[in-house]
């Protein structure tokens, strides 16, 4: 299919007629609405699947460590020892976490270790809609256990959704009990 | 002591009434530019610094000042602080010579050869950008000025000779007498309208906007010659751009749409209607000057936000090879016209070519990507 | 050596229109330019070791953000690649098919978008480019809805696709291709009877069909000379055979022709995208994997496979022991890479304004010349 030529009749080539045209849609646009949406008094809310901050429950973890296999830059830091427990009566054997950490400073946000995740709801999950970390100190960026969980001293995006798909409802008073 | 009082300083004082009011207005312009710009792209200007973005205004000429004036240490010191000055004066000295509103009272210095005064004053802008980047011992800078100083010399020639036709049918030099004349005929832009629109591509490529702009251009390879220049002389750069524009524009609407009048065939608000309500029939005079005025320097900006800008051959190309054959034509033909004595019959070519491309402009186009589609 | 008149400029890695860090060693009489070199590397990170080292899955956030302003289009060639070298494309269901035919249109509307919104202002119209943004920003509020992400998608698997749509999407969909055929108009009453933008452009960077293929280069340059060839239609991939579009192809093979090739093929992809819809409302939900196993381990082998990107032919030729769940060796065959060579064949005898121009119709994304 090949492309058309525009073919221009002599009238809209003396007349300018081309020009005008331009000039008729940019006038046009003067009248239209704006889409400028004015950070930060105004912000934009993402989708429900946007790939944001991780939010991480210690209860539902399992310590597989399939998270920490799964992400292409190694930034999830495990260290597991077991343990036995007593668990409905009898004596099991059990993994317990001892360290969870992030590096997120170098993530690149790719959801990976929330696929990898085993358990039903997901023990580790991105679909918090926080997109604003930044800090002024580097080793702000390096999460641990807890603040994976409570998100001390984070600032609670406002938009955060009740249900989060694989998540529970988050906490809305950081440090507060479950 | 009267003579004192009319001829120096009345003249003063009108002129610097004048300034202050143009020198507001250019300052406001770059707000406008900005936010129109915006507008005009789907998104809004400056909105942050004050209510709608106006004390951007004030926030730029602070930034200007208190930015660090570096002078390159290989640069011809005189040359260099007379680049951004020059290019300013003259465009301070023409506000004497435009007519603001009806004479005797809104004109600084009514002389009877002020086309000729004007556009010897506007042409010696140029001089500022030649010294301007030969004085910043920047080979990149020197070609950018040069090159802008070619476009702009280049355009002085069809910026004079499409005037020539008006100054042929008015019969004066004299800006007042040439406002009048369209006062009691139509605007001048129907009989002249090939030459009122070689008139207004010469301004643009005067002042270098789109899509004449290219020394300005960031995109190119030579950064043009204001590029050594930073802090307040940059901002002179700026203000001469401006200035210039709106001197051009005040004389696009004198010669060609009627200046402070809205009247036709002799009625409607002339001069001696105006004159006849005293000062207040001044100032409604001015005041239809300034709309007019500021309708073509927004026609200014609508331009820069639509089109592509031009090769550097390409321009010239059009300046010497289309508008200066046009402008000839131009006063070919309203010479027939004068000498014939059928001046009238001119009316009939604007009125055409204005039908023609009302007539034209069907609303729809087939666009050339459209495919034969489900 | 250098005669007398000829004079040696660079137009350096940082220059504001270059798109990304790509410098242009120019040989220059005046102002014409007498040879055009250009010296890439600059933004080179190692991303062909760094797949030796990771397995499959890990391998797909690593391809967005090669071409990172077309992410779906090599994350679809190397899940691809994976599949066939793995001998399981003909198990993926229907509906991943469907879905991985749209988001890479989609895609290809979004990066013919961003190529016409820099060209635009590279030549000094401004006003394209906030149009066509404005249009991008719904196409990747539709990304994001779907994967969570605008740029680098990370959207498809080894398989098929990480999620079904979301509710909702399909209609979002349609309306964003019941308004997307005015914008192109509005484009194209902008430019393309412009007489401006027909001096900077027509004539501009000529290159024939013999120099093309001699150079090996693909896509809408290819296309502009007047060769119809795309792989959709010549190696059809996913359900294209089912899709009905044409292959613009222009002319002259100027820079006009470009543009008005990659301008009809965003017509083509949203005409695509409106066929796909029904398409994908009639498979049941949920299908969206095929079933293999969760660790991929391709047996021994090596295979290249190309899909049509954007920006031209994008190749992945992976080499697999077998034993490993690592490739061997992946290497890409970027499309800008390829085309990048045409830029001295049509510079010679052009100004150094007309540069800005030729970087801008070969569509280049450095990130995919140096990976």
């Amino acid at each position: 299919m090949q492309v058309e030529y525009p073919k221009p009749k002599w009238s809209e080539r003396f007349l300018l007629l081309d020009m005008l045209e331009g000039l008729k849609t940019t006038l046009r646009e003067l009248f239209r609405p704006k889409v400028t949406i004015r950070y930060p008094e105004e912000r934009l809310d993402p989708a429900d699947r946007f790939r944001g901050m991780f939010r991480f429950s210690f209860d539902r973890c399992i310590a597989c460590k399939l998270c920490a296999v799964a992400c292409p830059i190694d930034i999830i830091y495990i260290d597991v020892h077991d343990e036995q427990r007593e668990v409905d009566g009898k004596m099991k054997k059990l993994k317990v976490l001892d360290r969870y950490d992030i590096d997120v400073k170098r993530c690149m946000f790719c959801s990976l270790c929330e696929e990898a995740c085993p358990t039903k709801p997901k023990s580790i999950w991105l679909t918090t809609k926080t997109y604003e970390l930044a800090t002024y100190d580097r080793n702000g960026l390096y999460f641990n256990m807890q603040e994976l969980e409570y998100w001390e001293n984070r600032p609670e995006f406002p938009g955060l959704p009740p249900e989060v798909e694989g998540g529970e409802p988050p906490k809305q008073i950081p440090g507060a009990a479950e | 002591m009267n003579a004192w009082m009319t001829y120096l300083v009345w003249p003063l004082v009108k002129f610097l009434v004048a300034f202050i009011i143009v020198q507001v207005i250019v300052a406001a312009m770059n707000w406008v530019e900005r936010r129109l710009l915006g507008f005009v792209q789907a998104r809004l200007g400056p909105n942050r610094v004050g209510p709608k973005g106006l004390l951007q205004i004030i926030a730029d000429p602070v930034k200007f000042l208190l930015k660090e004036d570096i002078v390159p240490a290989s640069a011809e010191k005189v040359a260099y602080f007379l680049g951004p000055i020059l290019p300013l004066i003259p465009t301070f000295l023409v506000y004497c010579l435009i007519p603001f509103g009806p004479p005797p009272t809104f004109v600084a210095a009514r002389v009877n050869v002020a086309i000729l005064l004007v556009l010897a004053l506007t042409s010696t802008g140029v001089y500022g950008i030649i010294l301007g980047g030969w004085a910043s011992n920047n080979k990149y800078s020197l070609m950018g000025g040069l090159r802008s100083a070619a476009q702009m010399v280049s355009y002085e020639v069809p910026f004079g000779l499409s005037i020539v036709g008006v100054l042929m049918m008015v019969g004066s030099l004299d800006l007042v007498k040439i406002v009048d004349y369209q006062a009691t005929n139509v605007w001048n832009f129907i009989p002249q309208i090939v030459a009122c629109f070689i008139f207004f591509v010469s301004m643009n490529a005067e002042n270098n906007r789109t899509p004449f702009d290219l020394p300005e251009a960031e995109s190119e390879l030579v950064a043009g010659y204001h590029t050594e220049y930073s802090a307040m002389k940059f901002a002179f750069f700026m203000l001469a751009e401006y200035s210039a524009m709106l001197v051009n524009c005040c004389l696009l609407v004198s010669l060609y749409f009627g200046g402070w009048t809205l009247a036709m065939f002799g009625h409607g608000l002339t001069s001696s209607a105006l004159r006849h309500w005293g000062w207040i029939g001044g100032l409604i005079g001015t005041a239809i000057f300034f709309v007019k005025v500021m309708t073509f320097m927004l026609v200014y900006i609508w331009f820069r936000a639509t089109f592509p800008r031009f090769r550097f051959d390409q321009l010239m190309d059009l300046g010497w090879k289309w508008m200066i054959p046009l402008a000839l034509g131009n006063i070919f033909v309203t010479a027939i016209f004068i000498l014939a004595g059928q001046e009238r019959l001119m009316y009939w070519i604007g009125i055409a070519v204005l039908g023609a491309v009302v007539y034209y402009m069907k609303p729809k186009r087939v666009h050339a990507s459209r495919v034969s589609e489900a | 050596m250098f005669d007398v008149h000829e004079m040696e400029v660079n137009f350096g890695p940082q220059h504001p229109s270059t798109h990304g860090v790509l410098r242009v060693l120019l040989k220059v009489d005046g102002e014409r330019i007498i040879d055009a070199k250009p010296i890439i590397g600059y933004l080179h990170r190692g991303t062909e070791k760094l797949f030796e080292n990771m397995p499959y899955p890990q391998c797909i956030p690593h391809t967005d953000r090669m071409d990172y302003v077309a992410a779906a289009t090599n994350n679809l060639g190397f899940v691809e690649a994976v599949e066939k070298l793995m001998g399981v494309t003909s198990q993926i269901p229907k509906r991943a098919q469907l879905m991985r035919v749209m988001l890479s249109e989609l895609q290809r509307i979004s990066s013919h978008l961003l190529w016409l919104a820099t060209h635009a202002i590279d030549i000094g119209a401004m006003t394209p480019f906030f149009y066509c943004f404005r249009e991008r920003e719904q196409v990747l509020d539709l990304f994001e809805a779907y994967c969570g992400a605008r740029l680098t998608l990370n959207c498809m698997r080894i398989g098929g696709m990480p999620d079904d749509l979301p509710p909702g999407w399909l209609d979002d969909l349609e309306a964003f291709t019941g308004k997307f055929d005015a914008a192109v108009d509005e484009y194209e009453s902008l430019l393309t009877n412009n007489r401006i933008w027909k001096r900077r452009t027509v004539g501009i960077g000529v290159i024939t069909t013999e120099e093309a293929i001699e150079w090996g280069i693909t896509g809408p340059p290819l296309r502009g000379t007047g060769l119809e060839w795309d792989l959709r239609r010549a190696q059809p991939y996913e359900c294209y055979p089912e899709l009905q579009f044409d292959i613009p192809v222009g002319i002259n093979g100027d820079t006009y022709d470009r543009y008005l090739v990659r301008m009809a093929e965003m017509r083509q992809s949203n005409r695509i995208l409106k066929q796909c819809i029904p398409m994908v409302k009639a498979t049941p939900a949920g299908e969206i994997k095929a079933k293999i196993s969760r660790v991929i381990r391709p047996p021994e082998g090596e295979i290249y496979h190309s899909i049509e990107s954007p920006k031209g032919e994008l190749g992945y030729y992976i080499v697999s022991d077998g034993k490993t769940q690592n490739a061997y060796r992946l290497r890409v065959r970027p499309p800008s890479f390829v085309n990048l060579q045409a830029l001295p064949v049509m510079a010679k005898g052009h100004l150094v304004s007309d540069l800005v121009a030729l970087i801008g119709t070969i569509d280049i994304v450095l990130g995919e010349v140096d990976r």
